[in-house]
């Protein structure tokens, strides 16, 4: 019940923050956006109809009411359609949001598992080879550029120069209606294809993040390795494993659950520009970016507002985490 | 443990500044040195580019495309028979361009509104840039630096202003959380309280306190200026004239497919070695200039 | 009556630490003793070297940057020193426990009482959990903690800071030491608890006829517990007495500086 009056006055709090999103999404994507009329009407419309679009979309209007406009339609939850395909955006996410779940999870959870146990090796090991080992693999892997490990993991498992293991690009399609799967098969059948088209994308984010995470975990538990219970724990014969494992892990949990879900949204709903780019995997990265080259407000407008939401709830969810690992925290004031 | 050692040290420490110890200290770490040296090559590349003594001619096609590795053309030619080498010292003048405007930008917008929010903390002015920042926090990277692509249409400032827009923003939690400690520092607070003026206060305690997190904050955000010029240029949003290691690699996508390297080796090269040497540095940095550090 | 062979005996012990100005030597080549059942406080400001003489006896000064460069510390015939800390795991806690200054940070915050204690118990007695908490609930009745059956189930900072440094006492005797380390077990708390704290341990260390050793700076509260004092002043040794000697005709002129702050405040 706490737990709830708590998260009720969280979000109520946030509004400002929502507020300030769509504010600057406004102001830079729609009021200093580029002029939609052209790419609506083509080239060769007449005034009439230049004049009819530009009332339609807003455009005779003062700020205050083009953004009380936008605003409406964020309330609402209703963007419209795409301008690209006609599409209703609430139905291009709806389609793209699981494709790029299905994509960032495996890679999502491995990098920061993965993460924290290198973290604590490193840093149970503190100042010895192994510790040395895992941060130079980590200053390493952090300064790599995305793409240039995205191409080079193309180069090594895609192609004839290489393992020549996975396709380049591509997305799994659904069982052709000629072929009559059993329940068995078509699992087999999406379980495969899924792999096959994942895992590549998925090495490469967790290169790209392992290194980022190892430093940032090893840190917060390096910090809570300093703590005076460390001492007390040691100073009464409990074994070096499992004060790290039971006390400091505990402790460190805090800012490491922090940093796994604050960058949740982004993952889930931002999607991955880069990799679904690049590797043709249609998610909302993909629709983002194309909603970014070819102008597609509604679009990008959609997973602006949908990210900051989540983002907030996030926020709360951590605040809540907190709770359930640190008996000190109250959310009465 | 911390409190034995620190009383333990604190009759030992002598009087030094902050920099001359730091300067010290830097000065022992090779790793720390060796980055340097490497960023001050890179430097002095950039800087010759800049002045016209070299790598001017990244855009004349001197050769067949494609062409290998050879003595004319260290990393080969590109498909239309540009020097690869030629425009990957070239892109060293593009990066550090990028990477010291943004930096530098971001750096002092970061630390001047996060002294700002520190000092006045509880107030209004405070809670203003804390909701501005946590706006910026909530939009993805990409896709802000996109709308401000919007916003500015063509010019080719945008991804500058970009990045600067959404990077001040680390910075500034950093020097607010700094300031905030300092402020309620007891012989701060005894300062004030006997009268010391609060610009004395700010020059004497909280510009010396937070000016080593400015600067381990703009070697972070050289890094990651160049690193995003590479994604931002990748997704058309980048660098609209001239050459970078981002066009490079972005050109290198589909020739890799057809055996040819040498874009992708060139600029994957000369982008590794410069973010390394920048991290080391960065971390040599933050090691020496950290007062709660004391052991080696 | 025979001289009995002492509990504790630390001969030439000698450490150094490693930091950016140099090597600087903590603890420069000390001996003293400690007999069985008897209290012994060691009195020195802060960075004369007497919290890392402490945290060697158990071999708990990191390394680096510490580094024990001399010395032989023998512990109920125990050769410390020579111990692995694997084998030092076995001896902490058990043999001898130590008391830290901050009760406020010495517990995990994120435990209860009673999962820390139990832990402590389980690691150097082969007893199920219920039996564990059993012993803890006795311990902290011993260190006369109200209603102790409640207070395993608390969280440290649910407790007042005197409770959390009874908790930490109940926690090192709950293996009967023969030796208890007690670095300025007061200092961090009120003036009104400090009284009560240094009276419980002294009661504890009476009734259980420990050897301890008291670190302090403050020679008042040697005065009430120690039998003999051992005063530091930068990583040596410059004076052992009997409490009632020192403080009649003290020796060294670091001592009478200590001895004058002590009755100027007394007066």
């Amino acid at each position: 019940m706490e737990t709830i009056q708590y998260a009720i006055r969280k979000l109520l709090y946030s509004i400002p923050l929502l507020f300030g999103v769509t504010l600057i999404a406004f102001t830079l994507m729609v009021y200093f956006g580029p002029d939609l009329t052209y790419s609506l009407l083509g080239k060769s419309a007449t005034p009439e109809q230049i004049e009819s679009v530009r009332k339609q979309l807003g455009y005779d209007q003062p700020f205050l009411e083009r953004y009380l406009m936008f605003l409406k339609e964020v309330v609402t939850f209703d963007f419209g359609n795409s301008i690209s395909t006609g599409e209703k955006v609430s139905s291009i996410l709806a389609r793209t949001v699981p494709v790029s779940f299905a994509v960032a999870l495996p890679a999502f959870i491995i990098s920061n598992v993965l993460g924290v146990g290198l973290a604590l090796i490193a840093a149970y090991h503190r100042g010895k080879l192994w510790d040395k080992s895992v941060m130079v693999f980590a200053v390493v892997g952090m300064s790599m550029s995305y793409l240039m490990i995205v191409i080079a993991f193309q180069v090594i498992f895609s192609t004839s120069y290489g393992l020549n293991w996975f396709p380049v690009q591509g997305w799994v399609d659904p069982i052709p209606d000629y072929i009559d799967a059993g329940f068995f098969e078509t699992i087999y059948y999406y379980w495969y294809y899924y792999w096959l088209y994942v895992t590549v994308p998925t090495l490469t984010s967790i290169f790209v993040s392992l290194g980022y995470n190892t430093r940032f975990f090893r840190a917060v538990i390096v910090e809570e390795m300093n703590r005076d219970y460390v001492r007390t724990a040691k100073a009464y014969g409990i074994g070096n494993g499992r004060i790290m494992v039971k006390h400091v892990l505990k402790n460190a949990m805090i800012p490491i659950i922090t940093r796994i879900i604050i960058s949740l949204p982004f993952v889930i709903i931002a999607g991955n520009l880069v990799l679904e780019n690049f590797f043709g995997i249609p998610g909302v990265g993909l629709v983002t970016y194309d909603a970014i080259t070819n102008g597609d407000l509604p679009v990008v407008k959609a997973v602006v507002t949908w990210t900051a939401i989540i983002y907030v709830f996030a926020l709360i969810l951590t605040d809540i985490a907190y709770k359930l690992i640190d008996p000190r925290v109250s959310f009465t004031k | 443990m911390k409190t034995i050692l620190r009383n333990f040290l604190a009759s030992e420490s002598s009087r030094e500044s902050l920099w001359s110890k730091s300067f010290r200290k830097f000065r022992r770490d090779r790793f720390g040195i060796a980055a340097l040296i490497v960023v001050g090559v890179y430097a002095i590349i950039a800087l010759g580019v800049w002045v016209g003594l070299w790598g001017q001619n990244w855009s004349d096609i001197s050769d067949e495309g494609f062409q290998g590795i050879s003595r004319d053309h260290w990393f080969g030619t590109n498909l239309i028979g540009q020097d690869i080498f030629a425009r990957a010292i070239a892109g060293t003048k593009t990066a550090f361009e990028v990477g010291l405007v943004v930096a530098l930008s971001a750096t002092l917008i970061g630390g001047v509104l996060g002294a700002i929010a520190g000092y006045f903390n509880g107030t209004i002015i405070d809670e203003v840039i804390m909701w501005l920042y946590g706006c910026i926090d909530a939009i993805p990277f990409y896709l802000f630096v996109a709308a401000i692509a919007f916003a500015m249409q063509d010019m080719p400032y945008a991804m500058h202003v970009a990045m600067i827009a959404t990077f001040w923003s680390s910075t500034c939690r950093i020097v607010r959380g700094e300031v905030i400690k300092i402020r309620n520092l007891e012989y701060i607070q005894a300062a004030h309280a006997i009268g010391v003026k609060p610009l004395t206060i700010i020059y004497r305690h909280v510009t010396p306190n937070t000016f080593h997190i400015m600067l381990v904050q703009a070697t972070i955000s050289f890094v990651g200026a160049i690193k995003s010029e590479v994604i931002l240029t990748f997704l058309g949003l980048g660098v609209q004239d001239g050459v970078s290691w981002g066009t490079m690699l972005s050109e290198s996508i589909n020739e890799v497919l057809r055996g040819h390297f040498g874009n992708f080796l060139a600029a994957s090269g000369f982008l590794f070695v410069l973010v390394i040497a920048f991290n080391m540095f960065a971390d040599a940095l933050q090691d020496a200039t950290d007062p709660k550090k004391i052991s080696s | 009556m025979a001289q009995e062979k002492p509990l504790l005996t630390v001969e030439n012990l000698s450490v150094e630490f490693t930091t950016d100005s140099g090597v600087v030597k903590a603890v420069d080549d000390i001996s003293f003793e400690v007999a069985a059942g008897e209290p012994v406080g060691i009195v020195g400001e802060s960075g004369s070297g007497k919290s890392v003489t402490a945290l060697t006896l158990l071999q708990l000064v990191p390394d680096p940057p510490g580094r024990i460069t001399s010395g032989r510390i023998e512990l109920d015939g125990i050769d410390i020193l020579s111990k692995s800390q694997a084998e030092m795991r076995q001896i902490r806690g058990d043999l001898a426990s130590m008391i830290f200054q901050e009760p406020m940070t010495a517990l995990n915050p994120v435990f209860t009482i009673g999962n820390q204690m139990t832990e402590v118990i389980r690691v150097h007695r082969k007893v199920s959990k219920k039996q564990a908490l059993q012993l803890a609930i006795q311990m902290l009745d011993t260190v006369n903690i109200p209603s102790p059956e409640k207070r395993v189930k608390q969280y440290p900072h649910e407790l007042s800071g005197g409770q959390r440094q009874r908790v930490m006492i109940a926690m090192a005797l709950s293996c009967d030491p023969k030796l208890l380390i007690a670095d300025e077990p007061s200092t961090a708390l009120d003036v009104t608890v400090q009284a009560q704290v240094l009276k419980e341990i002294h009661r504890l260390q009476e009734e259980r006829n420990m050897s301890m050793i008291l670190i302090t700076h403050d020679l008042g509260v040697v005065a009430e517990t120690c039998k003999r004092v051992i005063v530091m002043y930068k990583g040596k040794i410059v004076e052992v007495a009997e409490t009632k000697e020192l403080f009649r005709n003290p020796q060294h002129p670091y001592t009478r500086t200590l001895l004058d702050s002590v009755l100027t405040l007394r007066d």
